[in-house]
């Protein structure tokens, strides 16, 4: 088989930090406006204390301990099984740029796409699996 | 110094033309926020039959503006504005038991990937610009620049990264208040959040298939000539939107301030700036998606049959109008988001994780393969990729059915104690006791019960 040419076309050539400094710009404006917006209002809003004040509202009962308590185990669960599927989607992406940059009617095309299609059968074998030991239960 | 202005200038049309964007859009954003608030109450007042805000204008309450505007309250357009100025003069608390550092950098790490995740939409496409040079220097070189922040080549995992970051503010501002309700508003908005960017990832890579780079610049340009992408992935483009909703935290997929469950959910105890951040940051989110949304699937600036919104046009008026058009794109979808919360009921919170989990994950897995298969049999006119989404749908509705059928959605859990499930030997009685509520000929009854 002939060997695979680049199929980005320029992706690597034309990279340069340059590109990136208008969002530095962009990042430092928005902290400017977030941190001078919360300082202004510390500043100028008036400061009265109290006893039942400073209770957390939890509509009008008083708060029993803390809140940093255990929480449901599902939270968890959801996480675990979206860090899964988030980077079967991150692999996802580079291939599907170089997918569809390939001539259909090449055999490169048919071999990219079968070796996508094994990959994503993994990815529903683990859906399967946990749908089946009731990962995706939430009532 | 000469030498040390030799080695900066002139800059690169780029950098130039992406600092000026940066700059400009960053305050036409700002400003439209203020205003799209104004349009969300005046929309949800006309579909509840109100007449919503219409009295407060811009006088501030000083005497002599009072006089300028004789009392004229521009339709009560500077609402938005007292709300805001109100925020900076209220009292900003903090809980007992909060965690200091947490609660304040929360609302702030809420509004910063908002307000940088737009680095990449192309606003206005290519821009020829001159050359500048004045005192005797040449500042800025000329030529072909975009209109847009920065015009990087991993555009769209820029977009989905900063998108994603989102999640840290709202998390952490539930878990550092302390108060229950907003501790399960954080977790409840970490999980649908998280859960829904898969979904929106793999139909973001439905329709990239179609372009083959991650470039904003030019997925619009393949959108000006193959036909916008709403066309060939529709079921993309329906589910993208419910993601957008989810990850803004918008109705119908809001449970994470849910009322009547939690209180405000995770900005109960916040208050003055650092709540009005929050509120800030939601808008700006939902400016940003719908941007995205406008980007991937509505062509961008491009509008058929109109010669100055076509890529090729780079003169300043082009440009002006692709940003006008661009913008009238976003500001339209984040007002049918509005509608879409007045309109329609708030989804109970198991139900919107399982939506995401069996129904459109799945979807957008199928969707992402059929597009691949359809890629590789060189069928990638609109019309066969149209074709494809709806012999998909009709494929799939009924095989969904009888996969994902779980009966036991709506089971009830006793509470003991309760006068639906009491305890032994309790005597638990609902009707009433008292002789007037019992009384047949008292007028009020009488009214009250059915006929």
């Amino acid at each position: 088989m002939t060997p695979l040419t680049p199929l980005m076309p320029g992706s690597l050539a034309t990279v340069s930090l340059e590109d990136y400094g208008p969002i530095l710009i962009l990042l430092a404006m928005a902290v400017t406006f977030a941190v001078a917006n919360i300082v202004l209002s510390l500043i100028i809003g008036p400061r009265r204390d109290g006893k039942v004040k400073e209770l957390a509202y939890e509509s009008g009962m008083n708060p029993i301990g803390t809140a940093r308590k255990r929480f449901n185990v599902r939270f968890y669960l959801i996480a675990v099984t979206f860090l899964v599927f988030d980077v079967e989607v991150i692999f996802l992406y580079p291939w599907a740029i170089t997918y569809a940059n390939v001539d259909p009617a090449s055999p490169e095309a048919t071999l990219f796409l079968f070796r996508v299609l094994f990959f994503m059968l993994t990815t529903v074998i683990a859906y399967v699996y946990g749908y089946r030991k009731g990962v995706f239960r939430f009532d | 110094m000469d030498a040390i202005l030799d080695s900066i200038f002139p800059l690169s049309p780029q950098f130039f033309v992406g600092a000026l964007t940066a700059v400009v859009m960053v305050h036409l954003i700002l400003g439209t926020i203020p205003l799209l608030i104004y349009f969300e109450r005046k929309i949800s007042a006309y579909i509840q039959d109100r007449m919503g805000p219409n009295r407060v204008g811009f006088d501030l309450g000083l005497p002599v503006l009072q006089k300028l505007f004789r009392g004229f309250g521009f339709w009560g357009l500077g609402q938005s504005l007292a709300d805001g100025l109100k925020f900076i003069l209220k009292e900003d608390y903090m809980p007992k038991g909060a965690d200091r550092a947490l609660f304040t950098l929360a609302p702030a790490l809420a509004v910063v990937p908002a307000f940088i995740g737009w680095a990449i939409i192309p606003w206005g496409g290519e821009f020829l610009l001159p050359t500048i040079e004045f005192f005797g220097r040449e500042w800025v070189s000329g030529g072909y620049a975009s209109v847009m922040v920065a015009d990087i080549n991993v555009g769209f995992i820029y977009l989905l990264a900063i998108a994603s970051l989102g999640i840290y503010g709202i998390t952490l501002g539930g878990w550092a208040s302390n108060n229950k309700y907003s501790f399960l508003g954080g977790l409840r908005a970490s999980a649908g959040m998280i859960s829904y960017e898969i979904p929106m990832g793999m139909t973001i890579l439905a329709t990239l298939l179609l372009v083959g780079s991650f470039a904003p610049s030019v997925i619009v340009e393949d959108q000006v000539r193959n036909g916008w992408f709403i066309l060939a992935q529709p079921i993309a483009a329906v589910v993208f939107f419910a993601c957008i909703l989810a990850e803004a935290n918008r109705a119908p997929f809001d449970n994470a301030e849910a009322e009547q469950e939690l209180v405000g959910g995770y900005h109960t105890e916040y208050s003055a700036m650092r709540f009005a951040l929050f509120f800030l940051a939601e808008y700006a989110h939902m400016m940003t998606s719908s941007a995205f949304f406008t980007l991937l699937f509505l062509g961008g600036y491009h509008v058929p049959f109109i010669e100055l919104t076509s890529p090729e046009a780079t003169g300043f008026l082009a440009v002006f109008v692709k940003i006008n058009v661009f913008f009238i794109k976003v500001v339209g979808l984040v007002c049918f988001m509005m509608v879409i919360r007045w309109t329609v009921p708030r989804i109970r919170y198991d139900q919107v994780l399982k939506l995401c989990w069996s129904s459109l994950i799945p979807l957008s897995l199928v969707l992402v393969v059929a597009t691949s298969i359809m890629l590789k049999l060189g069928a990638t006119e609109w019309w066969q990729m149209a074709l494809m989404n709806l012999v998909l749908l009709i494929a799939l509705v009924p095989t969904a059915t009888l996969l994902f059928n779980s009966k036991t959605v709506n089971k009830k859990l006793p509470m003991a104690g309760s006068r639906f499930s009491p305890l032994r030997e309790q005597d638990v009685s609902t009707a009433p006791v008292s002789r007037t509520a019992l009384d047949d000929d008292n007028p009020f009854n009488k009214a009250a019960r059915p006929v």
